[in-house]
């Protein structure tokens, strides 16, 4: 376990106002305080633990001794918190997925954000499937005819056959424009005009 | 804030490829490349300092390994707040340059589809416009640049996580594809609920233009791809355009069915929107927007006629405040706005006639 890192005031960069105070996601609640004529303004986005605590009372003090020491892990390399990463902070570094390997996968399940078939039980398993740095992976206009395709079966079914007119002729365009350009020896270099 | 002393503008405006665009529901698709440099903390972990130097290795890197296409390179501290809301609503953008600072860069191309943006949470942000309906050709340019660029920095990726992102939410492919699709008719015959239920897919998400999923600005649907990570690149492509393109056919079947019965609701409401337009003193950006969806759906249907989808599309961004403000040499205060946007709108809907 390390202390969080305390920020040199001048190298601190200038705080975005219209952002939660907490995890920098866009505001939804102005929360103001007034205590004996002082008054706290503080900012949240709609799904903060901090709004909860304001506004709940302490509802999340009531975690475990084996949770509040998981609390206290930080990143040697960044500083970042568990805190931090379970408030939806941004994470500090490429270290940081290692540190928190367990909980980025807990929470990226929670907010839905892993294909429900992806095996997420298993500590070593590879999540990511697509491309690696330096691969090239080439696209053609393929897939936009696969698209057109099953909207042309569709409209057909449903007997719609000015839209499956319009589509057939997409098709035929693109067909003619993919044959051509792999008879050239180009799938499309960055100049590419219309 | 006057013409003359926007360096971004001055770059960019005349080579707007919004002016030629003239789709009618399909706008535009923006593809993503999110990436951080191995060796560094990302950016909200950085010194100015050293963010600093993220921009002078990643600028370098970019415009030694790119000889046919020329760029504009621009400091945030470089720039006006004006400068950086234009970026933002050039690119479509949700990020809110506007409170980019020292340390955070730009880097554009000159026909205005490309932009990287350097230290916005993550040390490299590529992007790329497509408004000719050629995701896939737009995707082999952005991979190639990607690709030039990590021969020379040292991206940071995990085999467990894939590329990592300062937010969590995007490791993996770190790819984001953005479809913009104006729905008009679905949405105001009110189908469009019934319709994004039917076709719901876990794979995808819908939100209006800035981002935010229940305000639907100007007809605007985006739709992008929920998933990074446990997807690949194709996967994401594909199913966006395969989603799209449902929503696009259910657009035009109620086009269709909006002309074969003349329904004249959407009648008034697209004569009401042409009368905002054209008898407006002062007019927000949001309520020109939303007009102007229904304007062009009125032309259309051929019930206005002297203006065209290409020309509406491009008032689309002209009306808006950064771009606008590029059309006057003098400056402009800010409780003057609404009015010149209303004159301006007047100025280019002239020849415009509602022939219902």
């Amino acid at each position: 376990m390390e202390e969080y890192p305390q920020e040199n005031e001048e190298e601190k960069i200038p705080e975005r106002p219209l952002e939660c105070n907490e995890c920098k996601k866009d505001i939804a609640v102005r929360y103001i305080e007034i205590e004996k004529g002082n008054m706290h303004k503080t900012s949240m986005c709609n799904d903060c633990p901090e709004l909860q605590k304001k506004l709940l009372g302490k509802a999340l003090s009531g975690t475990s001794d084996k949770e509040a020491l998981l609390t206290g892990l930080a990143c040697g390399d960044c500083g970042t918190t568990l805190e931090m990463v379970r408030t939806g902070h941004p994470l500090g570094c490429s270290h940081c997925y290692e540190i928190f390997s367990d909980s980025i996968v807990y929470e990226l399940y929670a907010v839905g954000k892993i294909p429900l078939n992806l095996n997420i039980e298993s500590k070593n398993e590879t999540l990511h499937i697509g491309r690696a740095p330096g691969e090239i992976v080439e696209m053609n206009s393929s897939l936009q005819l696969i698209a057109l395709n099953e909207a042309l079966k569709e409209t057909i079914k449903t007997e719609d056959y000015e839209q499956a007119a319009m589509l057939r002729d997409r098709i035929n365009e693109l067909t003619e424009k993919t044959l051509s350009e792999s008879e050239s020896g180009e799938s499309g270099e960055p100049d590419d005009k219309k | 804030m006057t013409k003359n002393n926007r360096p971004v503008s001055s770059f960019l405006s005349e080579k707007n490829s919004w002016k030629e665009n003239d789709n009618t529901v399909w706008l535009s698709t923006s593809l993503s490349l999110f990436r951080n440099i191995n060796k560094f903390n990302f950016p909200g972990k950085l010194t100015t300092e050293k963010q600093k130097g993220v921009v002078g290795l990643i600028t370098e890197s970019l415009l030694k390994k790119s000889t046919s296409e020329k760029f504009f390179v621009c400091k945030a501290e470089d720039l006006g707040p004006y400068d950086k809301e234009y970026i933002g609503e050039r690119f479509l953008s949700t990020e809110g340059y506007n409170q980019a600072h020292a340390g955070e860069a730009f880097i554009l191309d000159e026909k205005g589809e490309f932009l990287a943006t350097i230290n916005v949470r993550d040390h490299l942000h590529l992007q790329l416009i497509d408004t000719r309906r050629e995701p896939e050709k737009q995707w082999n340019r952005l991979v190639r640049m990607e690709t030039a660029l990590g021969s020379s920095l040292s991206y940071a990726f995990s085999s467990r996580y894939g590329f990592l992102t300062a937010d969590r939410d995007l490791c993996g492919t770190a790819m984001q594809m953005r479809v913009f699709l104006q729905l008009p008719a679905l949405i105001h015959t009110e189908l469009i609920d019934d319709i994004l239920n039917e076709t719901a897919d876990e794979s995808i998400m819908i939100t209006g233009l800035h981002g935010n999923p229940t305000e639907v600005v100007g007809d605007i649907l985006v739709v992008k791809n929920n998933y990074t990570l446990g997807v690949t690149e194709e996967n994401i492509i594909s199913n966006i355009q395969s989603f799209a393109g449902k929503l696009i056919l259910k657009e035009y079947a109620t086009r269709k069915e909006i002309k074969s019965t003349q329904n004249s609701e959407i009648k008034d409401r697209v004569s009401r929107a042409y009368a905002i337009l054209i008898h407006s003193y002062q007019i927000e950006a949001v309520e020109a927007l939303n007009a102007l969806s229904l304007v062009k759906l009125g032309v259309d249907f051929g019930w206005i006629t002297g203006i065209n989808a290409a020309a509406l599309n491009n008032l689309f961004f002209t009306c808006r405040r950064a771009h606008l403000l590029c059309n006057f040499t003098e400056e402009i205060a800010q409780e003057n706005l609404a009015h010149k946007r209303s004159e301006f709108i007047r100025e280019s809907f002239k020849d415009v006639r509602l022939t219902i």
